[in-house]
């Protein structure tokens, strides 16, 4: 069956964890993802978006770039750039521009998976510039950092038992970047808001996740926190 | 007798909800919010503890958890405060620190022998005559420690959190609530944090008045203007437990310790009541005035019926108020001043018939029970510690001593705050905090409440000023012309001394004034000398009286005397507050659970988990392994190699970084090929090792050990950094999944999953490289020999893993194809002779030392580590690395680091053995001084429990010399 992870070649290390709690798994563009936990589950998922929800989007695109000629080669990619570092851009697709600093950039798709960036820019790069010294990488950010998404009014609060950055919102602005330890994982954070609904995306090591994973779910017990899928997150996320 | 009193007493209890448990076996009644101090109490029961030394009984002494005469047993928990500690229904609580019986104890004959226990006897005792402590130490290990540990305890769940504020406030007592209010309506973020189980502080117990109305009228207003500051957050039953830099401080509250980083910090701890020192100061029913009027308001508690105030100050006057507006009879307040100035509450203590004696001082204290104050003799004052030759007795069950206060001062001396002592005041004070700290009230020596309000709103708007929420200027402390509650010196010592200084350590006065006289005169001194300050209470009751008498023994003033250290945690913290919750991120390879499900014995490596063998049937360990090799050796293996490290090197100056960082040779690796990678110091130490691969002029991916790899990475920036050559540096371990499918049969398994690469020998070389698809997966194939077979490393995308091992071990069935593990494969590169970086090397290892001069290319200018290696090869090797071989015997095989011995000297270890299944013969690798490193060379080998066995040195490798199983 196509929506059994087993079976595809790219397979979480969380798939497992996903199956036994009742996941149902649905193509999103190439990527299988997590569409809800159980059937009918669409209402009780959104409320605990909004509250406190955990979703795996580790199987959706995404890749960075780095070098002296990262940021002015993005440019002639039309891709749009954040103002600052540390801050994010969304696409006129719907993916997500992050820059991490002078010169690396990471790139999410948008949750439906129907961006084309991604695979667009992930084509070979064309490095031979004149000037030797200005050079744009590649960076396998599908395959090295696991990507999850913490939803809802407690996310803050919740994070503060993990993360010694001071997410709040009023601290935290939306669209922000913070590079940090998330229970002594090092992690990026980003704050990428569905509409009303506060949203941080976390990816860190790959190899780390079932580690996050449960470090997540148990810090969001006392707040009843539960996985949720991506279908959730796209209910609440209302395009402009 | 029951002695609750009738409401409004009793802020904490509800009389709605009794409770019984149990104290030493006895039925012990009690209301919620009780403690065991208060609940005992309650039922005229006041021996809660022995002392350490003397097993002296004691009861409470502040009623406010800073005494170590409390500490009692619960069932799974040793050294709980009954004097905090709730009471809950069947909770059996009992005594420590006794032989037979709490109020029998047979310990308490220690008391006559105090004179052969003087002060600096442990110092003393132990190491004099030579040999005396082994006579000791068995005596002192059995009676040694307070409680006992539950050692079939399950931990509780101890986690953290993380809280942001813009201040902190720590003390929720008027002052505290003060400051918070005025930050809070500046706009201020505001953490309240009381240690107790309601805010107030001492409003809630203190009297500021003559009808005593005063402190609750006042909680009661502060309470209502917090309740409109929708910015402070209160916490209750919080102890702030240090400061550190930067305004971090922990907050221990129930079972979690929550991290507050503040932009400023608000002190409000207040000030701890402090003893009086006099003959059996000690005995259960001698307590602080302020314990007394926690017992009457906040328990509701008669502490006794005939009570004596002892005081050097007119507070004193109000605890008598107190007592006899609940029906204790006051025999006599005794005033240590002759000149007291009363204020109006003294007068009104006074205008109710009360017996005052001025000038006068309780001299002793005596029970006739032996457990409970019963009566205590007065005398009058000649001068500072002098009595006249004979007094007064007076009976009484309770004596409160009201005769100064201490500022509780951990935290503002942790903030960076100087302890200085004021004789006029005779008290310490506080300066120099660090600049986002600010201390009010009694904690900054103000003490008439309506000063201390405002000095909570200066200290507020100091902070707000800080946080550039103010512009107002700051005014300076209130404090104007209040008379200090501090009494010079409530000391007086007794011809049979027991006038207790530091009640855990059972140090009196003449211990303090011995430890000068025996030549430790600075205070740190005579706190190690004597431990006082070192018990539980950590001094809070003894350090002032201690630096009086050291002063006054030394000569010095108090000032410069001064008190020991505070050091956090400023009360005890369970260690589940520290270590809980556990991270260790553990990483996992994207095949792990085809190893559980294939019976993988899994062990750690560093933070990886990895398979060391996997179980067969009813094999054991060894054998298992032993099936492993010996699979590999004729057919073919597969084994998770992911945790290797990857680092991919691109950019124009590739080739010369990896010139200058390893000791091979670079610049002319033709693309496609790998090479050998010895990574090396600048002390020309082995670090590393690895293959670098050239995937294209300006590309290269390198593979690094398990364990190295972030510090090869960080090496790598940090080279780069100066050297600035033209370079992308990624560490990519991560991303990536990496098998090793190794055998005769390697070639075959792999032809049938992967048709766009030619995997014949002339096509695909040993130490070539390849890119293509395995299964229809992308991947990069090396071909290496690690295990000395024919081997293909193949790396794909991290999220692949799985699946390609599923391709390959489908594949591979026909071919008896089993997966291996790292047990295995390090017998298999043993027999190879291959070196395991940081198991076969250590800080001093060098390439000549491993016979690996052939990784050092001598051409190049520059290597890390070249010039240094240049060096040490002008003077002979000190030791080489070398094969061993001995035969199979019932002798114990030989284990890493065990010695070689020429004699009874040792000339080397060793540093890998393993029997090979190969060979059938144990076989090794040691470090020996050259002149024994010639094949054919007899060791002599310590083994296991001392057994010697022989074994000869061989030529590396042991099995295919000529390498061509792996060049098949």
């Amino acid at each position: 069956m196509t929506n059994n992870p087993s079976s595809q070649q790219r397979r979480s290390a969380l798939y497992r964890r996903h199956l036994a709690l009742g996941a149902q798994f649905e193509l999103r563009g190439k990527a299988l993802c997590i569409a809800q936990y159980a059937e009918q589950a669409h209402q009780t998922e959104q409320q605990q978006a909004r509250c406190l929800g955990l979703c795996d989007l580790s199987t959706i695109p995404r890749t960075g770039f780095k070098g002296s000629a990262a940021i002015d080669w993005l440019k002639t990619q039309s891709v749009v750039l954040p103002s600052a570092i540390n801050t994010t851009a969304e696409q006129p697709s719907g993916s997500l521009c992050a820059q991490l600093s002078h010169q690396e950039v990471l790139l999410l798709s948008d949750l439906r998976c129907q961006s084309e960036d991604i695979a667009r820019l992930n084509q070979p790069i064309d490095n031979l510039a004149e000037d030797s010294f200005q050079q744009t990488y590649e960076l396998p950010r599908a395959d090295s950092h696991c990507w999850l998404a913490i939803t809802g009014s407690e996310a803050a609060r919740m994070m503060a038992k993990l993360c010694a950055v001071d997410l709040h919102s009023d601290k935290f602005r939306n669209g922000c970047i913070a590079q940090t330890a998330v229970a002594k994982l090092s992690s990026i954070i980003i704050r990428q808001d569905l509409s009303d609904t506060l949203c941080f995306y976390l990816l860190c090591d790959a190899t780390c996740v079932e580690y996050i994973w449960d470090c997540l779910l148990d810090a969001m017990d006392e707040f009843a926190g539960q996985a949720i899928g991506i279908d959730a997150l796209l209910q609440l996320h209302v395009k402009n | 007798m029951n002695n609750r009193l009738p409401l409004p007493y009793g802020l904490l209890i509800d009389r709605n909800k009794p409770i019984q448990f149990s104290f030493e076996g006895q039925h012990i009644s009690g209301f919620q919010g009780d403690t065991i101090a208060s609940a005992m109490i309650s039922n005229q029961s006041w021996l809660l503890s022995r002392s350490f030394k003397y097993h002296r009984p004691r009861g409470p002494l502040t009623m406010a958890g800073q005494d170590a005469n409390t500490l009692v047993q619960l069932p799974s928990d040793p050294n709980a405060l009954a004097d905090k500690q709730l009471i809950s229904e069947n909770l059996m609580v009992k005594g420590q620190n006794y032989s037979g019986s709490l109020s029998r104890d047979r310990g308490a004959i220690l008391g006559l022998f105090s004179r052969f226990l003087p002060v600096g006897f442990y110092y003393k005792a132990f190491f004099k005559p030579r040999g005396i402590w082994q006579k000791w130490a068995p005596f002192i290990r059995k009676k040694a420690g307070l409680g006992a540990i539950d050692t079939q305890l399950q931990p509780d769940y101890y986690d953290k959190e993380y809280l942001f504020c813009d201040v902190l406030v720590v003390g929720a007592g008027p002052a505290g609530m003060q400051a918070a209010i005025d930050c809070a309506a500046a706009g201020a973020d505001v953490l309240l944090v009381e240690e107790n189980p309601i805010t107030g502080g001492s409003l809630n117990y203190s009297r500021f008045d003559v009808d005593g109305s005063k402190g609750q009228t006042l909680r009661d207003e502060l309470l209502t203007e917090i309740s409109k500051q929708s910015n402070i957050k209160v916490m209750t039953d919080a102890v702030c437990n240090g400061w550190f830099a930067d305004n971090w401080l922990p907050i221990i509250r129930h079972k979690r310790l929550y991290k507050v980083r503040a932009k400023q910090s608000i002190f409000c701890t207040g000030a701890m009541e402090q003893p009086a020192l006099f003959h059996n100061n000690d005995l259960p029913g001698v307590v602080m005035s302020s314990a007394a009027q926690r017992l009457l308001h906040l328990y509701a508690i008669a502490p006794g019926s005939s009570a004596i105030v002892l005081t050097g100050n007119n507070e004193g006057y109000g605890t008598a108020l107190d007592l006899m507006d609940a029906g204790v009879r006051v025999n006599c307040i005794v005033d240590l001043r002759e000149d007291a100035v009363h204020d109006d509450i003294a007068k009104a203590a006074m205008d109710r018939g009360v017996k005052v004696k001025l000038g006068y001082a309780v001299y002793a204290a005596h029970s006739k029970t032996g457990h409970r104050l019963t009566e205590v003799e007065i005398r009058k004052v000649l001068s500072p510690g002098q009595c006249e030759n004979s007094g007064e007795v007076l009976s009484c069950d309770l004596l409160c001593m009201s005769v100064g206060y201490t500022p509780a001062y951990q935290l503002a001396c942790q903030a960076g705050g100087q302890l200085s002592y004021d004789d006029e005041t005779a008290m310490f004070t506080l300066t120099n905090c660090a600049n986002n700290v600010h201390l009010c009230g009694s904690l900054n020596s103000v003490w008439q409440l309506d000063q201390v309000l405002m000095d909570a709103q200066r200290a507020a708007k100091t902070a707000l000023c800080e946080l550039g929420l103010s512009e107002s200027s700051v005014v300076s402390s209130p404090k104007t012309g209040e008379a200090s509650p501090n009494h010079p010196w409530p000391i007086f010592p007794h011809p049979k001394g027991k006038e207790f200084v530091d009640f855990d350590e059972d140090l009196t006065i003449d211990d303090i004034v011995n430890a000068t006289a025996d030549g430790y005169e600075h205070i740190q001194l005579v706190k190690r000398y004597s431990t006082c300050g070192m018990g539980p209470s950590q001094g809070r009751h003894s350090a002032l009286a201690a630096a009086r008498l050291v002063a006054e023994a030394t000569g010095r003033s108090v000032a410069e005397t001064g008190v020991t250290t505070a050091r956090p945690p400023f009360s005890a913290e369970q260690l589940g507050h520290s270590a809980g919750r556990r991270f260790f991120p553990a990483r996992r390879t994207n095949i792990h659970y085809r190893h559980l499900e294939a019976n993988a014995e899994m062990l750690q490596a560093g933070s990886w988990y990895r398979p060391a063998y996997y179980k067969f049937n009813n094999l054991d360990k060894h054998q298992c392994i032993n099936r492993e090799v010996t699979n590999v050796r004729h057919n073919v293996g597969l084994v998770d190699v992911s945790t290797l490290g990857a680092l991919e090197i691109r950019g124009s100056d590739a080739a010369e970084f990896l010139n200058r960082i390893y000791t091979g040779g670079y610049i002319k690796q033709p693309v496609g090929k790998a090479r050998y990678a010895l990574l090396t110091n600048e002390a020309a130490v082995v670090i590393d090792d690895g293959v670098a691969c050239r995937l294209g002029d300006d590309h290269y991916f390198v593979t690094a050990t398990t364990g190295g790899v972030d510090r090869v990475y960080q090496s790598m920036l940090k080279w780069n950094a100066q050297w600035q050559l033209n370079i992308d540096i990624a560490n990519v371990t991560s991303a990536y999944c990496a098998v090793n499918i190794a055998g005769p049969k390697a070639r075959a398994v792999l032809t049938q999953v992967c048709d766009d690469i030619d995997l014949s020998d002339e096509n695909f070389p040993y130490m070539g490289i390849r890119s293509g698809h395995v299964a229809g997966i992308p991947s990069r194939l090396l071909r290496v020999g690690f295990v000395g077979e024919l081997g293909y490393e193949i790396h794909v995308p991290q999220h692949c893993g799985e699946a390609l091992w599923d391709a390959l071990m489908t594949a591979g069935h026909d071919h008896s194809i089993i997966p291996f593990g790292i047990e295995a494969q390090r017998i298999m590169r043993l027999e190879k002779g291959h070196v395991i970086v940081g198991q076969d090397t250590d800080a001093m290892s060098n390439a000549n030392e491993l016979q690996m001069g052939w990784a050092v290319n001598r051409k190049k200018p520059f290597f890390v580590g070249g010039r240094t290696l240049t060096e040490l090869e002008k003077e002979p090797l000190m030791r080489a690395l070398v094969g061993f071989v001995l035969d199979v015997s019932d002798a114990p095989t030989p284990c890493e680091s065990h010695l070689i011995l020429q004699g009874d000297t040792m000339i080397g270890r060793v540093t890998s053995c393993n029997y090979s299944p190969t060979l059938d013969k144990i076989i090794g690798l040691a470090y020996v001084p050259p002149e024994h490193a010639k094949a054919g060379s007899q060791l002599t080998i310590k083994s296991t429990g001392g057994i010697l066995v022989n074994a000869k040195v061989a030529e590396l490798p042991f099995f295919d010399p000529d390498n061509q199983r792996q060049e098949l």
